[in-house]
């Protein structure tokens, strides 16, 4: 089946950088770019019409049935996030249910949905396999309510995928990101690192060019089902933290997570997430096998260039500096500005524009 | 340098007195080489490289004439059909399993890097419980061992790595002493079907000596369940004599590579068929007992 050319795509949870830099490399394919989220994004974008929207309200599935896109790129899933549990569970999960409300509505016109997961839906314990393949969701273990979010979440979406013959639905794990302000980051910078005595586990993990070229690639090609999207290669945690240049302190009790979280939190201000300690602990490796036979294509970097880029700092330089929101619409003003100065006229409201 | 070189004229001097090598200077030179290696080692920062499953050849081989000591001069192992083993490609390694704590595996491995002619690294399959202890698997991992899980198999396997697997698992290191030399049940033929999957061929190993190292009397099950662990074994020495009952004691080993089954020669469907992979387990079993009391009658006795 050739794909169906994006035309109308939204970008739901485009203000994170991740966000934005799907925005702007999808913006030249495709005709029409809305973007939504909670805050403004950290950069505007000329091409993209972005509004305020809360996932977590119905009203996400009217936006995506007035906007007539044909392709949702659902990227406001919250992950590593310092929010509590229970607004997790509202943005991933009802989050998700609203979006599918809106795609599945008769009147829909939404033939591709792309899912942001991670990683993380797996969890970490010691008696997983090496690899983690598409198949491996352990939902037998008790396991961190991140995962068992994503869990729910990715269930929501297999359940619509089925429901749904006429719409796409690819959902992408992405692996563990070390750039921006990940907890994951943090924890490697920290000049002595405290890590569970006796556990030294592999680490895999994933550029962010890279995952936001997966789910850029996800958008444009075809290819339903779900994919892992893992870079080549593993560092050890102790050779993660030798590359950053810190110490590593095994201190954290080997048994009694909470307690271990605890003390993390107390020595360092890090908070780190259970799903997170336990990948400290036992590590976590998927395979990154379909995703490579589907696309034709893998991450380019691999763990250790990733690991390297963070030491040399390059990831740290933010694709554009978060800005104040008057700056922000100070760049929107502007552009609009420069867009009627270009089309002669005066820029018509967005939804009246396309009908 | 100068303590070598004066150490060396010692030896030579006592050699020409005595007529026979009083100072071992390989001996000495291996162990130079390890200081050397530890060095190496230290030096080398995070610049190293391990493979995906975490095992970083340099730090293992760090270890290999600690491993050499105790295989040459402690269990004095005698090691024959060691070229049964491939230079190269894919096998699978299937061995009997018992002494309580897996040092047959350690052995298994020093011999094949030692004794042959292209030494390679053997990628043993561990019990799930043992990546779940502290400072163990992390070394277990490091020193190439990964979990026992069908799909980790297939995967080392199709990187043409030699894997070996203890079909018995800890039913075989767990049984008690009267028991030994009596092989456990081979598990459900696992690792046939995934050798026939994976297209590698079965090379058989049976290990004589790793049943004296611990001679386990009884097992406490309670502080066993209690611990978390599979066995609590009790032996002459623990844990009456604490710490130092954990010292194996120096038994002498045989250790025999077969020669290999080919199971890759079936159709990978062949793996489904229940019967035939239980039949090939069974013959791999017989195999493996069979060895195990060939090499039991070529040793004169237990601790010689």
């Amino acid at each position: 089946m050739t794909p169906p050319r994006p035309s109308r795509v939204l970008l739901i949870g485009v203000s994170n950088p991740l966000g934005v830099e799907v925005a702007r490399r999808l913006a030249p394919h495709v005709d029409y770019l809305f973007g939504c989220d909670l805050k403004d994004p950290i950069s505007a974008l000329e091409e993209m019409d972005f509004v305020h929207a809360d996932t977590r309200h119905a009203v996400i599935g009217k936006l995506i049935r007035q906007l007539q896109v044909d392709t949702v790129v659902h990227l406001a899933v919250m992950v590593d996030s310092p929010h509590d549990q229970r607004s997790i569970h509202e943005t991933d999960v009802i989050g998700m249910m609203n979006v599918l409300t809106g795609c599945s509505a008769p009147s829909s016109r939404v033939r591709k949905l792309i899912v942001k997961s991670s990683q993380a839906i797996y969890g970490a314990g010691p008696t997983d396999p090496s690899f983690f393949s598409e198949d491996m969701t352990n939902v037998e273990r008790p396991a961190s309510s991140v995962t068992r979010d994503l869990l729910d979440m990715e269930q929501l979406a297999s359940e619509f995928a089925l429901r749904n013959e006429s719409c796409q639905v690819s959902v992408l794990r992405l692996g563990f990101r070390v750039s921006e302000d990940t907890t994951l980051a943090r924890y490697l910078s920290l000049p002595v690192v405290p890590t569970f005595a006796g556990f030294d586990p592999r680490l895999q993990l994933l550029h962010e060019d890279d995952a936001a070229d997966a789910i850029v690639r996800a958008v444009l090609g075809a290819h339903p089902g779900v994919f892992n999207v893992a870079a080549d290669g593993v560092v050890l945690l102790s050779q993660a933290i030798a590359i950053m240049g810190g110490r590593a302190a095994p201190i954290l009790p080997p048994y009694g997570r909470w307690m271990a979280r605890l003390a993390m939190r107390a020595l360092t201000r890090v908070e780190v997430q259970a799903h997170l300690a336990d990948v400290i602990a036992f590590g976590s490796v998927s395979d990154g096998s379909r995703l490579e036979a589907a696309f034709g294509w893998k991450p380019v970097y691999s763990s250790r260039a990733v690991m390297d880029g963070l030491a040399r700092g390059k990831d740290l330089e933010v694709i554009e500096a978060p800005s104040p929101p008057q700056e922000y619409e100070l760049q929107v003003y502007l552009q609009r500005r420069r867009r009627e100065a270009r089309n002669g006229h005066r820029s018509v409201p967005i939804l009246e524009a396309h009908k | 340098m100068l303590a070598l070189q004066g150490l060396s004229e010692l030896s030579v001097r006592l050699k020409q007195l005595t007529g026979r090598d009083v100072i071992d200077l390989n001996r000495i030179m291996e162990f130079v080489q390890f200081l050397y290696k530890q060095q190496a080692l230290s030096r080398r920062g995070p610049n190293y490289a391990v493979d995906d499953f975490g095992f970083d050849p340099q730090w293992t081989e760090s270890f290999l004439s600690g491993f050499l000591v105790l295989y040459r001069d402690y269990w004095r192992v005698e090691t024959t059909g060691v070229e049964n083993v491939p230079a190269s490609g894919r096998a699978l390694l299937v061995s009997n399993h018992a002494g309580v704590l897996p040092w047959d595996g350690t052995m298994i491995k020093t011999a094949v890097f030692a004794e042959h002619s292209h030494p390679r690294h053997v990628r043993a399959l561990v019990a799930s419980l043992f990546m779940g202890m502290p400072m163990l698997s992390w070394f277990l991992r490091r020193t190439g061992q990964t979990i026992g899980h069908p799909d980790d198999t297939r995967r080392l396997l199709e990187r043409d790595e030699l894997v070996l697997v203890f079909p018995e698992g800890v039913r075989g290191t767990g049984k008690s002493f009267k028991d030994r030399y009596r092989l456990r049940r081979f598990g459900r033929g696992g690792f046939v079907a995934t050798a026939i999957r994976s297209g590698a061929p079965i090379i058989p190993v049976s290990v004589v000596g790793s049943e004296e190292i611990y001679p386990m009397i009884a097992d406490l099950a309670p502080v066993a369940r209690l611990l978390g662990l599979p066995y609590f074994p009790i032996t002459p020495f623990w844990p009456l004599l604490g710490p130092l009952g954990m010292i194996p004691l120096p038994s002498k080993w045989r250790i025999q590579f077969h020669a290999p089954i080919h199971v890759e020669n079936n159709p990978p469907e062949a793996a489904d068929d229940q019967n035939l992979v239980m039949a090939l387990a069974d013959e791999v079993r017989d195999i493996i007992q069979q060895g195990i009391y060939d090499n039991l009658k070529l040793r004169r006795s237990v601790f010689l």
